[in-house]
């Protein structure tokens, strides 16, 4: 093997070369952690292969991915190594097309369609539709419906793409909930995704971009309060 | 009640606030007996299926990871977990329920309320009102019930 460059400006992974004096090597990362020698591997561990320099060895394997960036051993570091950021930065390098799973085709999907699972418009507007008729008429709740697009509504609701795809019933809790609190609240019509898979797949760009809808649903809809279920 | 990370040390990281007593007080109000998870808080496990883990190839390593989890709510001997979290509902419900044979019930912490409220239905004049205000709506978008759908 070769002889490894250390510094700042060589490290995809923007590590500082002091990171190996910072890190006590202590492994108090790794012993909190649920999927240390999975692979081999631990945070403790990947600390070091950024440190050292070993960064496309990093991006390049599946401990990234298999760690679920829940941030209890940056929490519990005493040094405040930032392992999470790192372990995102990671996700970040892979290139897109080698992103496991579906998190990438849905951020993909998202930004072309609007939510992760490319429902449509029409689809997702009947869908509301249908299930408002079932509480209004059957269920106990006389008079419900779904709030599309209400301009001045208190509450803006993001909607998860997989529950209009797969569990449309489980919208009926805060609905519930709405009905009972006689709240002031709507969807929008498009873009309604509350799920941002960018996070995960270390895409700050996307994010940033389905952040930004957001944003541009409270200013147009002139909503008070944003409620993002995830 | 399990803590998803993101609400809580993440939230805490981020915002400078995490939402660990928001929940446990909601929570208390719909269920008598309340249990705590150790470690929780701050220090909780993550269930195994955050950061897209869920939708992650890795089935395996991610039951493995929730193994620690699993054992939590086992040692609670709880009927029920909390989980206000998608990812986490999803990963206790429908997967570590099953692999580790815990026997409990897992809902979200907005169906909790909603299954705990005893619900009024609106007056007469409300429902009038909401009729009318859906049925401008329906039109608007041009959405019809009874049209024949695919």
């Amino acid at each position: 093997m070769e002889a490894l460059a250390i510094n700042r400006k060589e490290s995809k992974l923007r590590v500082a070369p002091e990171w190996a004096d910072v890190c006590f090597t202590c492994g108090t990362c790794a012993g909190g952690c649920p999927v240390t020698g999975v692979d081999g591997m631990d945070p403790r561990k990947a600390v070091r292969m950024a440190a050292l320099g070993l960064d496309q060895e990093l991006v390049d394997s599946r401990f990234p991915w298999i760690c679920t960036l829940c941030g209890r051993c940056e929490y519990a570091c005493p040094q405040g190594v930032e392992i999470l950021k790192m372990m995102r930065k990671a996700r970040g390098l892979r290139e897109r097309d080698k992103v496991p799973g579906p998190i990438h085709k849905g951020v993909v999907m998202d930004l072309e369609r609007g939510n992760n699972l490319g429902i449509p418009r029409d689809d997702f507007l009947f869908l509301l539709a249908d299930l408002a008729k079932e509480m209004d008429e059957d269920e106990g709740f006389p008079g419900f419906y779904v709030p599309v697009d209400k301009k001045g509504a208190n509450i803006l609701l993001t909607v998860n793409s997989k529950e209009p795809f797969g569990e449309p019933d489980d919208m009926k809790f805060w609905w519930r909930i709405f009905y009972a609190a006689k709240e002031d609240w709507t969807v929008p019509s498009e873009n309604w995704e509350g799920v941002n898979w960018g996070l995960f797949s270390g895409d700050d760009e996307s994010m940033k971009i389905f952040v930004g809808r957001i944003v541009e649903h409270l200013e147009r809809l002139e909503c008070k309060t944003l409620l993002l279920p995830e | 009640m399990h803590d998803p990370c993101n609400y809580g040390r993440k939230g805490f990281k981020t915002f400078g606030h995490g939402y660990f007593e928001e929940p446990r007080w909601i929570t208390q109000q719909c269920c008598e007996n309340y249990v705590e998870m150790y470690p929780a808080k701050m220090n909780n496990f993550c269930c195994g299926a955050g950061g897209g883990a869920w939708a992650m190839p890795y089935e395996q390593e991610r039951i493995f990871y929730g193994r620690v989890k699993a054992k939590q709510i086992k040692d609670t001997g709880a009927k029920m977990v909390v989980a206000p979290c998608h990812n986490c509902r999803d990963q206790i419900m429908k997967s570590l329920d099953k692999e580790y044979g815990l026997g409990v019930e897992v809902k979200y912490l907005w169906e909790l309320v909603a299954d705990s409220l005893i619900v009024e239905p609106w007056s007469e004049e409300e429902i009038k009102a909401a009729n009318k205000l859906r049925d401008a709506q329906y039109e608007r978008d041009d959405v019809d019930l009874d049209q024949e759908w695919g």
